[in-house]
């Protein structure tokens, strides 16, 4: 049994001490030891904490309190959830049982496994796929407050306060929900199954890497409550240090989001690299993975530098340190660069598993070979490559090392040959194929579309004479609505109905999955090619109120945005009812000739009996035109 | 893609090789953030904004002086010990000889415990407060992290000697070796703290 060989197993006396203590945790006493270790901090810090003299900086002791609880809440979470107990067990020589190894990977517990920290892949997998339908769900309805605010030039129904954070968090919830969505749910899900695994390489750090996330959402929620993160979601310093103490949710948000997002890069990339079947060489090695692995081995190095920009954004504020100060010797063109170090890989680590996903599934409805998969490779490296040397396009326009511009501009327009490659792989894949015309195939084309749109706009904003133009405009923000929700959302939903048959065991309707994606794609373009016209009329973004002038186009970029706000709804509609209702789904339904297809409904616990040996490559659908 | 089958085991070296390569990928998100770290201090030293770096007296602040760069290679040089008794006791296991094992675990777990505390008075200690400029504002940075550094490594380190007491590592000791990982990557991270600290 692969989940536990990593371990040695203890005595029987051992493990049955400790069972019990085991099988209580599950999400409720997190939630309870969170909430309740939250408030004995709170409570004595307000007690302990010396109040400071007036004069003296405004939130160090309030912030001081704050991040103190919200640090209680997420030990107290993590501990509640069972999160704790494989380290101690660790320490105290006393190693996780066979039987206990079990128990964790959720072997005969039904639905109570969802609710627990559940080591199976699969289990995972599905947590992290209910967890993005719940961020979208909330940073959609956000976007939808912030949209109806913007259909009339005066605004006015949210106050400017709330309407800010509104934007500030719709935008930083809506960039983690496309960072996990398709590495979080299908990267757990499947790749372990495409490659021939039992389990990811490390099952307890997969469930402590979604559990992270449920523990660092609670803050961010928290955080609306004490003002808000009224900076964007760039949470930009000086700014943020004298923003309310809703920014501490943030700074707890990103975090604790930032170890999960490590820990996960860590296991999924250790599971790739050891974990292949016999006879799976890296040529045989579905696209896929590779879009995977390079998705979350680039945010290995660029999280921990976010993170480090927000511990220091925690110090001075409630400690007083002087990092992004300038008055004391700080600097905030030094936020703006460790930002941005992270910021624009996240870009790729958003959009190089969506295109991945699109490129797995053109050779199956296309029936043919994947075209040039060396290509396709070497885009995908190139791509993650140049995505390191780029951040600092984003602050043509803030004066830092203006003799660097050029070579910024230079690298940002480098990235485009590799980008390039991977439309030109999608297309010769297609080229001459038998097209089998599903959801999934129609995205691979929404995806050019609106790549190609999303690329030639920001080959402009990577241009400093235009940027100088364009720069905090609307046209920025459609542009990058363009390339991580023309593009990476809709490989997410391709993704979604392409693999929803293996992971819930039925189909999903294919009528509503049509309906979905007209509505979403075309109210997608209706609101995005709006918001084009009024950034380049030069609307600001993120803005309360604007000029009448702008009027037309924001109405019909409202007009598109509840658009694709029914196309989402009638999606969520699709997945709860074909859940719950759908036709039986075939072992293998799109007749694909990856792995994961080669296993039974339901997926047996450790997905295969034997392990197979792969002889070919898995796009052996005919002979590759050239 | 065909499939034929095959019997599966694993062997404790492959679960080993696994994990090893586990923490090491771990260690680089680590090493990412030790290198933002750097640059935060050198960037900061560099800019000297409104010349905040080491900010001089005035009527009612004194100047603020820097710490010397003993103190932060003096724990280097703990934590570098403490390695080579880590290294010692897994030449130890790995010669089948369990007595030397726990004693360079037990050696090792003591030197971290040395550092924690010697890391915690340097912190205490320091002649100026968190709003004493740019110098102050990183010197507090590099040594709370490093001092959440050495917390882990006493966890380690407790760890390790506790299975080696318990004769846990008699089939097969691949967890002593990914401690030892850690444990070099703790005196490094730390050798790298001490180095930019000394430029004042």
């Amino acid at each position: 049994m692969t989940t536990t060989m990593d371990r040695p197993a203890s005595a029987p006396g051992q493990s049955r001490r400790s069972k019990p203590l085991i099988e209580r945790l599950n999400i409720f006493t997190a939630l309870a030891l969170g909430a309740i270790s939250a408030l004995v901090v709170w409570q004595l810090a307000l007690h302990f904490l010396p109040q400071l003299p007036d004069g003296q900086q405004y939130f160090n002791r309030e912030d001081k309190i704050t991040l103190l609880s919200m640090v209680a809440w997420f030990i107290g979470f993590m501990t509640g959830i069972g999160a704790l107990i494989g380290p101690f067990r660790w320490l105290m020589g006393k190693d996780l049982s066979h039987d206990e190894n079990m128990f964790y990977a959720g072997k005969d517990l039904g639905v109570k496994r969802y609710f627990r920290y559940t080591t199976d892949h699969k289990v995972v997998g599905i947590q992290y796929l209910v967890m993005t339908m719940l961020i979208f769900f909330i940073g959609g309805t956000l976007a939808m407050l912030i949209r109806t605010n913007l259909g009339h030039p005066q605004g006015g129904w949210i106050h400017p306060q709330a309407y800010n954070s509104i934007v500030g968090t719709h935008g930083i919830i809506m960039i983690v929900g496309t960072i996990i969505m398709v590495t979080g749910p299908f990267g757990n899900f499947i790749m372990p199954i495409m490659i021939g695994a039992r389990d990811m390489a490390f099952p307890r750090l997969n469930a402590l890497s979604f559990w992270l996330i449920v523990a660092a959402a609670v803050p961010l929620i928290w955080g609306q409550f004490i003002g808000g993160i009224t900076t964007g979601w760039t949470a930009y310093n000086p700014l943020a240090s004298q923003a309310p103490l809703g920014m501490d949710g943030y700074i707890m948000f990103i975090c604790i989001f930032a170890i999960s997002t490590m820990v996960a890069g860590a296991n999924i990339t250790t599971t790739v690299i050891r974990m292949r079947a016999k006879g799976m060489t890296w040529n045989r090695t579905p696209i896929f993975i590779y879009g995977t692995v390079a998705s979350v081995a680039l945010a290995l190095p660029a999280f921990p530098v976010f993170f480090l920009s927000q511990i220091m954004s925690a110090m001075d504020r409630a400690l007083g340190t002087s990092f992004y100060d300038t008055t004391h010797g700080g600097s905030g063109w030094l936020y703006e660069n460790l930002f941005w170090i992270m910021g624009h890989p996240e870009v790729y680590v958003i959009l190089i598993p969506a295109v991945a996903a699109l490129m797995e599934m053109a050779p199956v409805f296309a029936r043919n070979p994947l075209f040039s998969f060396n290509i396709a490779v070497l885009g995908i490296a190139g791509i993650s490559g140049l995505s390191v040397l780029v951040w600092a396009h984003h602050m043509y326009m803030a004066g830092w090392a203006p003799l660097l511009n050029a070579p910024f501009m230079l690298t940002t327009e480098l990235i485009s040959i590799p980008t390039g490659m991977l439309f030109l792989v999608l297309v010769g894949t297609l080229w001459r194929g038998r097209l089998w015309v599903t959801m999934p195939m129609a995205s691979i084309f929404a995806l050019l579309w609106n790549f190609m749109i999303g690329g030639i706009t920001g080959i402009y904003l990577s241009d400093v004479p235009a940027d100088a133009f364009l720069h905090g405009s609307m046209y920025v923000t459609a542009h990058f609505h363009y390339t991580l929700m023309g593009a990476g959302l809709t490989g997410a939903l391709a993704s979604l109905v392409y693999w929803f048959p293996k992971m819930t065991g039925r189909m999903f309707d294919k009528k509503l999955s049509w309906i979905s994606f007209w509505m979403v794609q075309i109210g997608f373009n209706v609101a995005f090619m709006g918001m084009f016209l009024v950034g380049l009329a030069g609307q600001p973004r993120r803005v309360e109120t604007y000029a009448k002038m702008f009027s037309r186009g924001n109405l019909i970029t409202t007009i598109g945005a509840y658009v694709i706000m029914a196309g989402m709804l009638v999606l969520l509609h699709g997945v709860i009812s074909s859940w719950r209702h759908g036709v039986k789904a075939p072992m293998n339904p799109w007749q694909a000739k990856t792995l994961e297809w080669s296993v039974a409904n339901p997926i047996p616990l450790e997905n295969f009996d034997v392990l197979p040996v792969v002889t070919a490559d898995a796009y052996g659908y005919g002979k590759a035109k050239s | 893609m065909s499939v034929e089958t095959h019997a599966h085991h694993e062997h404790p070296d492959v679960v080993g090789s696994r994990n090893r390569l586990g923490v090491i990928l771990i260690l680089v998100a680590d090493i990412a953030f030790a290198l933002s770290m750097l640059f935060v201090y050198f960037y900061l030293r560099m800019q000297n904004v409104n010349d905040m770096w080491l900010p001089k007296a005035t009527a009612d602040v004194p100047a603020t002086t820097p710490i010397s760069s003993s103190t932060g290679y003096t724990i280097t040089a703990i934590m570098a010990v403490g390695l080579l008794a880590h290294f010692y006791g897994l030449k130890g296991i790995q010669a089948k000889n369990q007595t030397q094992l726990k004693l360079g675990g037990q050696v090792a777990l003591i030197l971290s415990l040395v550092g924690l505390g010697y890391q915690f008075n340097t912190i205490a200690s320091s002649p100026f407060t968190f709003n004493s400029g740019g110098y102050a504002s990183c010197f507090y940075l590099i040594t709370i992290l490093n001092f959440v550094h050495i917390v882990l490594t006493v966890f380690i380190a407790l760890g390790n000697w506790n299975r080696s007491r318990l004769g846990l590592y008699k089939a097969d000791h691949w967890h002593v070796n990914i401690v030892n990982v850690w444990w070099i990557w703790m005196t490094v991270s730390s050798l790298l703290g001490a180095f930019a600290l000394s430029f004042t």
